[in-house]
């Protein structure tokens, strides 16, 4: 989860009332959030593109421009700001509405009692139209979703501009799921004409100046060549033509999913913002953009938001944005017996205007509750019953138990797992536990072997130590003697646990299986050691040791067996290392080894 | 006056000793006289004094013996004695073959020059060397001061300093002219020891005195005539070291797991297990996890190439999970609103939460009521650093009865965490795609001074539960069990857990 820094003046000036800092960290965490710390960002601005960079105590000065990639070395293109003190906070992914210092203003006076209830935005008519073009939603130019809003009167400085980028940025990545389901522009109002058109364009067919370029570019260079284009030209993939937002007079807005023009960016100097979210899906483009348009009139007093008109070809016009709120009606008794806790008819509609809702009584234990259109995450009335436990404090409910008895069974196979650790122990063995995940080298090649064909194999493994899953314990342990040559000899060994193998007759395509394994090294060492270990273990465990010899190429020939169970079938091996895979594993003792299925 | 007291056998024999010696007797000597070793008759002669019976006099002693060099001497002879065993027999060498005239090293016969030249038994001419005084006569001069020393230490003669002065060895005059040439000769300081009976210890008469046998082992042939009752068994220092003992122990971990168990089974809960390998349905499809949600993805989620796929459950559960993701099914959720994809739930994953075993278990058996739990490795495609590895344990939990509640979750989390030894914890909200409402569990860590996130559980959303028939709450739970461990053991690192150092799994106590 992304960590942001956010100005702890900033929050303050906007709650509106005298809080003080400690109070809010409260007030954050018993709403979910992790507050991470406090810290002193160091704040840099591009001259290039007025992009604001912010590093912590520690961070290096910045080499270039986190934006437009301008070198800072090399020239004057970089101002240092004024530090400021902020709370480090991750984001709750699920809470976008608290993305940034507005959003949280607008949480905390709510929780703290400042403004309980539902947040209202006037917005005034509609100025600006945008014309849907039928061909947004066809084969090989699918983005049909869209929605406007322009806001008028905001006064940006570093710090709003910061914030807005910023905003829009972990937008893409917790409701945009980078920028798949819904990718958001801001503009210069004043750059553009009241009309504009959302309409496919063909790869070469018209030219615009990307942001960040200084010439004009057609879509598909930009897709091969500009640095965003590369980086989310992958979301375009199977488009033969790529949607464009473009005015009357024929300035290009921007390119959804992809980058916006250069002409038409916002900066320190805008007065009036137009802003648009596309996507595949009008659900989430709308609250995506509900989410920032409340949130920057939030964070910018004095600013008027505006709906815009979409005017789509079959004639229909729609105004956006839509904040009306969305009604949901909560059972009361429902929610008491979920939660366990005593909350009154009374008390509850008070809760919930706690976390920014309206509600009403609607009949006896059911509430009407208006749920702010800014808040995208509720499915299902239990949504609300958790946002009832939260407003009433999770330190205030009573621990209880169920009260139906029941009685512990424990599973057959850990119980027997137990028994032969505690068989293992009781022979003086030591317990190691190893990772499940290896390599084909230094699980098999190590000792002689081919890589077994029903070894399971990771798609995307992280490390080449952790490509395949364990078919057997050896590796492990032998590894771990390895690593403790330093220790006093002799060691004495023991794992039990899970090995894997590709198995068709499985659920899940893989059979896994329990087994123990066992390594003794140490001086004079030998074949007749790890025997008595085995033969306990067998006896131990209520059978007989049954064996035939067996030749592997990491066992000294002759000085290895199998071992059978009762119906003669082979559950495990034993016998002393070749010095081959001793030396392998740098070690000048003898060892011996034995393993053998649990059960 | 003492009480009466018997004597062990040694004590007698000592006694005797030196009553048949009138001046002090050294210790070395004493011990040859009664034929005990050394350090049991100095053992004993300080229990003597202790009585009063014998009086002990300690001196310190300047030892010289042969240095390593010195050992290596052919028949103590010192290289300038060799030199001049040569130069008399020939008169003149040239320098260049006094290596091989004289045998020496190079080194050794260089050095054994100056002695000659200063005591004016040989001159340099041109490149030779050329015999002097008595040399010159073919005759060898008289061992001079050190060669003195060293024969006689060579020749096993005693090196303490009164010694040699008894022999006429200057020790001082030869250390002189061995000056700047290590190794020959050390020196040692030796403490003596000198014993003789005092006035008491000379009244005490031979017959009045009751000897016992001191013996060091009890043996059979002692206890089986009962001749133990005659003899005493030698004191031992109790303080000393004895060889360090290991016992054979299960692995820090593998105890937190365990009392993890017994935990939930003293709870009244029924253990399952469940696979490591996973099909994508039951890790994330079954617990409503949308397919694009961020955790599905390749980057923090281990796919299998082999085998590539699993089956899924039956058309029956496969379709209700479906139409749940769909649009909620009938479940009361509005779902998801995406076209769920099949192939994407048959692809098989390392599970990433002991969860996909419980929801196996709900499905099963929704029946309430039932308390289930599984403790077993998850897997997180993470880069390894102190704080994480690519898998780790967790302890998943379900309760589905119909008087669950999110209280009695809270209160099933207390029990646990107070039974682990655990005093201060808080729960605060969290957020999971499955649950709702959703909790986190911090624990506070003194040493740190901060709290530490443990696990996170909730209410499963009807939307997990309805598509399997279960119309309950079903509370759900998983805990990280290794951060349990570090802190119960004191670990900065979680790599400590798994790195198995012998020494560390040798000496941490079991108990704790």
């Amino acid at each position: 989860m992304p960590v942001v820094g956010i100005p702890i003046d900033r929050l303050r000036r906007l709650l509106g009332s005298p809080v003080e800092v400690h109070e809010m960290v409260r007030g954050l965490q018993r709403m979910g959030c992790d507050i991470e710390g406090f810290g002193t960002l160091r704040r840099f601005k591009c001259r290039v593109c007025g992009f604001v960079l912010e590093r912590t105590q520690t961070e290096a000065d910045p080499g270039y421009c986190d934006n437009c990639l301008a070198d800072f070395a090399t020239s004057e293109a970089v101002m240092p700001l004024p530090p400021v003190e902020v709370l480090r906070l991750e984001l709750l992914a699920v809470r976008p509405d608290m993305f940034d210092v507005g959003g949280l203003a607008r949480a905390l006076r709510a929780y703290l009692g400042i403004s309980p209830g539902l947040s209202t935005y006037h917005l005034d008519p509609p100025r600006m139209r945008v014309t849907v073009h039928p061909g947004m939603d066809v084969p090989g130019c699918s983005r049909p979703a869209i929605g406007c809003a322009v806001i008028r009167g905001v006064q940006f400085d570093d710090d709003l501009l910061k914030e807005v980028m910023r905003l829009q940025e972990n937008l893409h990545w917790a409701l945009g799921r980078d920028r798949r389901r819904a990718s958001i522009g801001t503009y210069d109002l004043s750059t553009i004409s009241a009309g504009v058109a959302y309409r496919p364009v063909e790869p070469e067919e018209l030219v615009f100046r990307p942001l960040g370029w200084q010439d004009a570019a057609t879509p598909g260079r930009i897709l091969r060549e500009h640095p965003k284009g590369r980086a989310f030209a992958h979301l375009l993939e199977g488009f033969v033509r790529y949607p464009l937002l473009i005015d009357d007079r024929g300035q290009v807005l921007s390119m959804p999913p992809i980058i916006n023009s250069e002409e038409t960016k916002v900066t320190t100097t805008t007065r009036d913002v137009f802003i648009d979210v596309t996507g595949p899906r009008i659900e989430i483009v709308s609250r995506c953009l509900n989410v920032i348009l409340t949130s920057i009139l939030e964070f910018s007093p004095g600013a008027r938001g505006e709906q815009v008109e979409l005017v789509h070809q079959d004639g229909t016009h729609l105004m956006t944005p839509d904040l009306m709120p969305q009604e949901m009606v909560m059972d009361l008794d429902a929610a008491r017996k979920l939660l366990g806790i005593g909350v009154s008819d009374e008390e509850a509609p008070g809760l919930l205007s706690r976390m920014g809702h309206h509600a009403e009584p609607a009949g006896r234990s059911r509430l009407q509750v208006l749920i702010p259109a800014y808040r995208p995450d509720f499915l299902h009335q239990r949504d609300l019953m958790e946002e009832l436990a939260i407003a009433f404090g999770y330190d205030r409910i009573w621990p209880t138990l169920v009260p139906t008895m029941t009685v512990g069974q424990p599973h057959p196979e850990e119980g027997l797992a137990a028994e032969y650790r505690g068989i293992l122990t009781g022979l003086g063995l030591t317990e190691v536990m190893t990772l499940l995940l290896g390599s084909e080298e230094t699980h098999y090649a190590a000792f002689g072997l081919p890589t077994p064909e029903d070894a399971v194999l990771i798609a995307n493994p992280i490390s080449q130590e952790q490509t395949l899953g364990r078919t057997w314990l050896m590796p492990g342990l032998m590894e771990t003697v390895s690593r403790n040559t330093s220790r006093e000899m002799p060691h004495r060994l023991f794992e039990v646990g899970h090995v894997l193998r590709v198995d068709a007759a499985e659920e899940t395509g893989v059979r896994q299986s329990l087994r123990a394994g066992i390594a003794l090294a140490g001086p004079a060492i030998g074949f007749a050691d790890i025997r008595s270990v085995m033969e306990a273990l067998v006896r131990e465990t209520g059978h007989g040791l049954c064996v035939k010899p067996l030749s592997r190429p990491y066992y000294i020939e002759g000085r290895a067996a199998g071992i059978l169970n009762d119906s003669g079938e082979a559950v495990g091996e034993m016998g002393e290392i070749h010095p081959e895979v001793l030396e392998r594993l740098k070690l000048i003792q003898p060892a011996a080894y034995g393993e053998i299925a649990v059960g | 006056m003492s009480e009466p007291r018997s004597y062990t056998a040694v004590e007698a024999k000592i006694i005797g000793a030196l009553r048949a010696r009138p001046n002090d007797t050294e210790v070395d000597e004493l011990a040859v006289a009664v034929g005990e070793p050394h350090p049991h008759v100095a053992g004993t002669l300080r229990v003597l004094a202790d009585l009063g019976i014998v009086g002990l006099r300690e001196e310190t002693v300047t030892e010289y013996q042969l240095g390593p060099k010195g050992k290596g001497l052919p028949s103590g002879m010192l290289p300038e004695r060799v030199v001049m065993v040569a130069l008399a027999a020939r008169g003149r060498i040239a320098l260049r073959d006094l290596e091989a005239a004289t045998g020496l090293a190079q080194k050794d016969a260089g050095r054994a020059l100056k002695p000659l030249e200063s005591k004016g038994f040989a001159v340099r001419e041109g490149g030779d060397l050329v015999a002097r005084g008595v040399l010159a006569q073919g005759q060898t001069p008289e061992l001079m001061e050190h060669e003195r020393l060293v024969a006689h230490l060579a020749g096993g003669g005693s090196g303490m300093r009164p010694a040699l002065s008894a022999v006429g060895i200057d020790v001082d005059r030869a250390l002189a002219e061995l000056e700047g040439r290590g190794g020959i000769i050390t020196t040692k300081e030796r403490r003596r020891w000198w014993a003789r009976l005092t006035e008491q210890g000379r009244a005490l008469r031979e017959e009045d005195m009751v000897v016992r046998q001191t013996v060091t082992a009890l043996d059979t042939g002692l206890l089986k005539d009962g001749s133990w009752r005659g003899v005493d068994f030698r004191p031992y220092d109790v303080g000393l070291a004895s060889r360090r003992l290991f016992p054979g122990k299960e692995h820090p971990l593998r105890r937190v797991l365990g009392d993890t168990r017994r935990v939930f089974l003293d709870l009244g809960f029924t253990e399952v297990t469940s696979p490591l390998v996973e099909s994508a349905f039951w890790d994330f499809d079954a617990l409503f996890q949308p397919q694009d949600h961020p955790a599905r993805e390749m980057q923090d989620t281990f796919y299998v190439q082999r085998p590539e796929r699993a089956s899924l459950p039956s058309a029956e559960v496969v379709r209700r999970v479906q139409r749940t993701h769909e649009d909620g099914g009938d479940t009361g959720s509005i779902g998801w609103d995406y076209r769920w994809n099949r192939a994407i739930a048959e692809r098989v994953v390392l599970r990433t939460h002991t969860t996909a075993g419980t929801i196996r278990a709900l499905a099963d058996n929704p029946r309430p009521p039932r308390k289930i739990f599984l403790v077993g490795t998850v897997f997180r495609r993470e880069a390894v650093d102190y704080k994480h590895l690519p898998l780790f344990y967790q302890v998943d939990g379900i309760i589905i009865d119909e008087h669950a509640s999110f209280a009695s979750l809270l209160g099933t989390l207390d029990a646990f965490y107070r039974k682990m030894g655990f005093e201060r914890f808080e729960f605060r909200p969290g957020f999971f795609p499955y649950t709702e409402p959703s909790v986190e569990v911090f624990v506070w860590h003194e040493a740190k001074k901060d709290w530490v996130e443990m696990g996170g559980a909730g209410v499963f959303r009807e939307e997990v539960t309805k598509p399997f028939g279960c119309s309950v709450p079903v509370l759900a739970w998983g805990l990280g069990l290794e951060r349990l461990a570090m802190f119960r053991y004191g670990l900065e690192s979680i790599r400590d857990l798994y790195l198995s150092d012998l020494a560390w799994l040798r000496e941490v106590p079991l108990c704790r």
